[in-house]
């Protein structure tokens, strides 16, 4: 009972959000001087065989969505295509509709973020603890100064280093492309490699932070292993917050990484996104925002989610369980 | 409540001998600065099997750390530079960690004094109750289970069965402090070690907890009671020890201590006391502070505070000088007989 009333809320509450992106963002680009005609014979000329093809286009589009209509009308009309998963023809994707666009980009940018925050965690948790239980150590220095390097350069820096290795000298890996497995591995790990930074650094300190609870000497106390004690009673609790990072983290990725699918030509929602931006493309434009905002908010939601599995206490507080003996005061939380 | 559990007897203390004897025991922390804090400064007492030790002191006095010192349970700073815990016939402090690790929990229990705190928040009593069972390879899972549940039965708290199944922070307050004694006695230790157990419950349900760890005493049991409320030491405590700045200074029969303190500082702390102040005795609050770690006076600790001090005889050591059968008090007055009203 408690989880559906949790949930339902949670779900009005996005769609209220989701509309108030919609309306400001469409706002935002009625206001922007400029618009895809524009943008199109500056870039290819007013006479090329491009510029031709997209006046035609254009009288498509127009015939589509009438230019001369008021804004609010044009604003109706996207929106119900956006409700209707029918967001019509994209201008600078001749012949592909917005959400075809989507739905074949976003799983390959899903695809490389999820890979890519896992690769980060299996990096950044070990480190992380590692370095708390050595606090200070040479150990502890030596892992966060590396961890440090990781963090201070950007991934497609990262990502034109692991071409050259892997691919220039090594040739292990292909250096771009998104048809075979081996594609993955590179901008997986040059996605990866940041964000591990991050998340061992914040490993660290949360990590540091349990150990000194009460409940872990407690722990120790009754004769525990220090790796069973660290495991178990410090490690669970320090990936609470954790979690707050992951989850915008996951969802920064999700969303594309335009460099990095770039560089590896990968046929991600970030490059999409960049393109639309660039040509004005209002369809694509307001298809991906709009996207963008929805993944957001459910990561975020997925954050709560989790929050309430790792943590009995929030899950009682957020009444998705209903315990007769629950009894919870903000003094004790 | 009944206690149906007798305390294992295998690991305790010679025959004949105290379960526990702590001899001349130094720990030291390292400041920022890198300079040693003397926090406990040669302390020694003996602890018998079915008695109850009273630690008393002011916060900061060095009785928390004498006790997580005897555990080896200090923090990264802290270091026991000296002396010996004889615990069933090994020196603790000589003991390699692997060794050292199936005594604490198994042969010596520990209560803290917060079980809010002291409690891991995302983990049922089930699991915290059970952990150390299995750790110490005592029984098995579905025995471990059937044994928290009696333990917890054994605190007073009411359906036990459903009880093991929440998380700490469903309980009332007064029943996650029982708990946690559950959590410290389901092995039954020989040594119970309980630091403050009821400093952070209200009246009523410290008395519950005192009983509770009166019936575990009847049983055999050796306690220490780590407190700063004297009341709580006349009620279960049979000795007494009193600490200043990391020095045992004064050591008697709880009776004869309360009925006739002789160490001033001893003195001073009774007549401080509200609870055990008569009426129409006015309280004396010792005047001045602890001294503090990094400036400590020489001598006895105390004489800067001190009404009676003589100096430059305070300026002197003070060792703890035996008075009469199972007294001694760290100072050289005490013998003067002064009246303590």
């Amino acid at each position: 009972m408690g989880v559906v009333r949790f949930f339902g809320q949670r779900l009005a509450r996005l769609a209220v959000s989701l509309v108030a992106v919609s309306i400001i963002t469409f706002g935002l680009l009625q206001l922007a001087p400029g618009n895809f005609a524009d943008i199109q014979r500056v870039t290819s000329g007013a006479t090329s065989i491009a510029g031709t093809g997209t006046e035609s286009m254009l009288a498509e589009t127009q015939a589509r969505y009438g230019d001369d209509t008021p804004v609010v009308q044009q604003y109706l009309t996207f929106m119900k295509g956006v409700v209707t998963w029918d967001m019509g023809p994209s201008y600078r994707y001749a012949g592909r509709a917005v959400e075809d666009i989507i739905a074949a980009a976003f799983p390959v940018s899903a695809t490389l973020a999820v890979l890519a925050v896992l690769l980060a965690l299996l990096i950044a948790v070990p480190a992380g603890v590692f370095a708390a239980m050595r606090q200070n150590s040479k150990a502890d220095h030596a892992t966060m100064f590396g961890v440090t390097l990781g963090h201070a350069l950007p991934n497609y820096l990262i990502a034109a280093f692991l071409i050259l290795i892997f691919t220039a000298f090594l040739g292990w890996f292909p250096s771009s492309g998104w048809e075979r497995p081996e594609h993955v591995f590179l901008p997986v790990v040059a996605l990866a490699l940041g964000p591990a930074a991050v998340l061992a650094r914040y490993v660290r300190s949360s990590m540091l932070e349990t150990l000194r609870e009460e409940y872990v000497t407690a722990a120790m106390a009754k004769g525990g292993p220090y790796r069973t004690v660290v495991v178990r009673h410090a490690l669970r609790n320090s990936l609470i917050p954790l979690v707050t990072v992951v989850g915008p983290l996951l969802a920064a990725l999700m969303t594309g990484t335009v460099f990095v699918e770039a560089l590896f030509r990968i046929p991600g929602l970030g490059y999409y996104a960049a393109t639309a931006a660039a040509s004005r493309d209002m369809p694509l434009l307001m298809g991906t925002v709009l996207f963008f905002a929805l993944i957001i908010m459910v990561v975020n939601l997925l954050v709560d989610l989790t929050y309430g599995i790792l943590d009995p206490r929030i899950r009682a507080e957020g009444g998705w369980t209903s315990s007769r003996l629950r009894k919870v005061s903000t003094q004790q939380v | 409540m009944t206690m149906t559990q007798a305390p294992s007897g295998s690991s305790s203390g010679t025959p004949g001998g105290p379960l526990l004897r702590v001899r001349d025991l130094h720990t030291e922390f390292r400041s920022e600065d890198g300079a040693a804090l003397r926090a406990v400064d040669g302390v020694s007492f003996d602890v018998e099997p079915g008695r109850a030790l009273a630690i008393v002191g002011e916060s900061g006095s060095g009785k928390s750390v004498s006790m997580r010192s005897v555990l080896r349970l200090l923090p990264r700073t802290g270091r026991v530079t000296a002396g010996e815990v004889w615990f069933g016939g090994q020196d603790l402090l000589r003991l390699p960690e692997r060794q050292m690790r199936r005594i604490r929990g198994r042969d010596i229990g520990m209560v803290f004094q917060n079980a809010m705190e002291a409690m891991n928040p995302t983990l049922t009593l089930e699991r915290q109750l059970t952990e150390h069972l299995l750790w110490h390879g005592v029984c098995t899972k579905s025995e471990a289970r059937e044994r928290a549940v009696r333990a917890l039965g054994d605190v007073g708290i009411p359906e036990p069965e459903r009880r093991i199944r929440v998380y700490p922070f469903q309980l009332s307050g007064g029943m996650r402090q029982r708990a946690m004694i559950a959590m410290a006695i389901v092995t039954r230790p020989a040594l119970l070690i309980a630091d403050e157990p009821t400093t952070a419950v209200d009246v009523t349900i410290q008395r519950q907890i005192l009983d509770l760890l009166a019936g575990l005493k009847d049983q055999g049991t050796g306690i220490i009671m780590v407190t700063h409320d004297l009341g709580v030491a006349r009620y279960f405590c049979d000795d007494s020890v009193v600490m200043y700045a990391g020095r045992v200074v004064e050591r008697a029969p709880t009776r004869e201590l309360l009925s006739r303190p002789r160490h001033p500082y001893a003195a001073g702390l009774l007549g401080s006391s509200v609870e055990l102040g008569s009426r129409d005795r006015p309280l004396h609050p010792i005047p001045g502070n602890p001294p503090d770690l990094a400036s400590r006076p020489r001598g006895c600790p105390f004489h800067p505070r001190c009404d009676r001090a003589v100096l430059p005889r305070c300026q002197d050591e003070q060792e703890l000088i035996q008075i009469g059968g199972a007294r001694a008090v760290a100072c050289w007055r005490a013998e003067d007989g002064h009246d303590d009203q």
